[in-house]
């Protein structure tokens, strides 16, 4: 038959006065909630800038350049990446993948015939298809091909349509139209030169310029080329997160530049950890203070029932069952405090939801698992706290 | 079961106490069914001898065993056991809870390894005449009925050995008989040993040993 703690219960002198209970139980209950409500917001805030990127295959693809200062405007190699920067850059854990955007060494000139009657200076550009968001079949090139497929800015073509043409007195076109159109792209050097007929195949939302095939550049640069050393003045990087606040920091450190819209969620949530980390420290802080006021409080028992438990113990009674006992005693008060604690973060949750997300579905009105997790963890800890107090001043008392 | 003293002394005492005691430096064992009388006068360690078999002290030199055991190397826990299940005691200071009922002084004991049933506190507290006390605190309970009390507790739990330090100190001639019936029947019903430490040789203890501290 098992013991029962009951007839052992009032050998337990907790005192006449309760305060020094109750200070410990409000403290470990503020301390509790504010631990859980800072893991809540943190889950939060993680659910809320993953959803805010627009993500491809799972990865972010963020365009990264040099700051230009005006220490580097006279000294431009400085603002350009060499392949010991890119080896670096790819050494970093939170980054996938970095591609160079290669341009052309030589001079390029751009004419549309009959049908657009204007000719001008060019530049194109090249970047690993890997990086590319859209690839039709149609964008590639072979040596003696002249047709040379084209990506475009979609930002490049809206400035094109909304500034660059009324202003020419230039035609407007859509999508479709500009695909269909003609252009003459003419390389020059080397003394060579040769036309090549460009067409547009895709536009591309993520990359800024125009794009040609990789094998048509690097043929073009040692065909006209003059053979500069490897030099890239913007890269791509391949990311899980480009709100990753370890990325974030590294691109600030090396004082590279990165597009602030792909990243201001980033700055944000990297404000917002810190205040939540420094919250949630405060309340595990609030929550240590709590335990180790009421170990005082379980000590001040022990020492007034000490009489009463030396007793117990030359009568018999195990070491080990009276400190699980007397620990337990307090079981019901830490699960009333933790379960009080989870319904306020549920509650808080559920506001911050309704009243502040206005309900947005990227958000759950409910508390996270990990809440329950960090719960569960928190009771299993107090046991363990006083249980190992409790058993230690039975053994001195033995 | 066997207990047994091997050249036992506790470290306060001249060695020289060897020479004139029966119990002291020598080896002794103790069996089932035995009933052992211990006499000696005040100061001669009789309370001692019964707190090193119960285990409760550990200033002496030599050992004594309980199933070839050494006892001062019991764990905590193996020594509770052994105090639950092979060895109970009446001490000399009682070891009472002065702030609880003698009900519940009585039921704390038994509920750790219950050998009677709850009624049985009853039976026996009334047979000692202490039945009406049940419901008081023990600190207001005179000596001797404290000392019936502690006598009642000793007998709820099951055990090989028992052991008594002038457990009849406080009570007349009367009750110490009825006290004595008692434990008799119930050491008997279990086998048990029984030592006896007094400080004269009583007439009412049948020893089958005696020994001069």
């Amino acid at each position: 038959m098992a013991i029962s703690f009951k007839p052992i219960r009032p050998l337990l002198q907790t005192g006449t006065s309760p305060w020094s209970r109750w200070f410990s139980y409000i403290g470990l209950a503020l301390g509790v909630l504010l631990l859980l409500c800072c893991v809540q917001m943190y889950v939060n805030m993680q659910k809320l800038t993953k959803e805010a990127n627009i993500r491809k295959n799972g990865y972010d693809y963020v365009a990264v350049t040099k700051n230009v200062s005006g220490e580097t405007t006279s000294r431009p190699e400085q603002n350009m990446f060499s392949q010991q920067d890119i080896d670096e850059i790819k050494g970093q854990s939170f980054i996938e993948d970095v591609a160079p955007v290669i341009a052309n060494q030589f001079r390029v000139q751009l004419s549309a015939g009959e049908l657009l009657p204007f000719q001008t200076e060019f530049f194109i550009e090249s970047l690993k298809n890997d990086f590319l968001d859209t690839i039709p079949p149609s964008f590639s090139w072979q040596e003696g091909q002249e047709i040379l497929p084209i990506i475009f800015s979609t930002d490049f073509f809206e400035i094109y349509n909304v500034v660059f043409a009324p202003g020419q007195s230039l035609p407007q076109f859509s999508r479709k139209n500009a695909a269909g159109i003609r252009f003459l792209v003419t390389c020059f050097g080397n003394g060579q030169q040769q036309n090549f007929v460009a067409q547009i195949v895709a536009f591309s939302d993520r990359v800024n310029s125009v794009l040609v095939p990789e094998s048509f550049l690097t043929w073009a640069n040692t065909t006209f080329g003059s053979q500069k050393p490897f030099a890239v003045s913007r890269i791509f990087i391949k990311t899980k997160d480009a709100n990753n606040p370890d990325l974030i920091r590294y691109l600030d450190t090396k004082g590279y530049s990165i597009n602030k819209e792909k990243t201001i969620l980033g700055r944000n949530k990297m404000l917002i950890q810190n205040v939540l980390s420094g919250l949630g420290i405060f309340g595990l802080v609030v929550v240590i203070l709590a335990l180790m006021l009421f170990s005082f409080y379980l000590q001040l028992i022990i020492a007034r029932s000490k009489d009463n438990l030396s007793l117990l113990l030359t009568l018999g009674y195990s070491p080990r069952w009276l400190s699980r006992n007397v620990s337990n005693r307090f079981l019901p008060v830490y699960i009333s405090i933790v379960v009080i604690a989870l319904g306020l973060t549920q509650f808080a949750q559920w506001a911050f939801h309704h009243f502040v997300m206005h309900d947005k579905p990227e958000l759950s009105p409910f508390i996270h698992w990990s809440i329950l997790v960090a719960a569960l963890l928190l009771i299993i800890l107090s046991l363990v706290t006083n249980y190992r107090l409790v058993r230690k001043q039975l053994y001195k008392l033995n | 079961m066997q207990l047994a003293i091997h050249q036992l002394l506790p470290t306060y005492f001249e060695e020289s106490s060897t020479l004139t005691s029966e119990i002291w430096g020598r080896e002794l064992h103790f069996n089932s069914n035995e009933f052992i009388k211990i006499v000696a006068p005040s100061g001669s360690g009789k309370s001692s001898l019964i707190n090193f078999m119960y285990g409760m002290r550990k200033d002496y030199t030599g050992s004594i065993s309980y199933s070839g055991k050494n006892i001062n190397q019991f764990t905590l826990e193996e020594l509770a056991r052994y105090r639950r299940d092979h060895i109970s005691i009446v001490f000399q200071d009682l070891k009472l809870f002065a702030d609880q009922t003698v009900q519940h002084n009585l039921e704390i004991k038994r509920q750790l390894n219950p050998y009677h049933p709850a009624e049985k506190i009853k039976e026996m507290a009334e047979r000692l005449g202490v039945a009406d006390r049940l419901s008081y605190k023990c600190g207001v309970c005179s000596y001797g009925e404290q000392q019936r009390i502690a006598i009642i507790r000793s007998l709820l739990q099951p055990f090989e050995i028992l052991l008594l330090d002038e457990p009849f100190s406080h009570l007349d001639n009367d009750n110490s008989e009825k006290a004595m019936q008692l434990m008799l029947e119930e050491s008997r019903a279990r086998g048990a040993t029984v030592i006896f430490a007094d400080l004269e040789r009583s007439e009412i203890f049948p020893f089958t040993r005696l020994y001069h501290l």
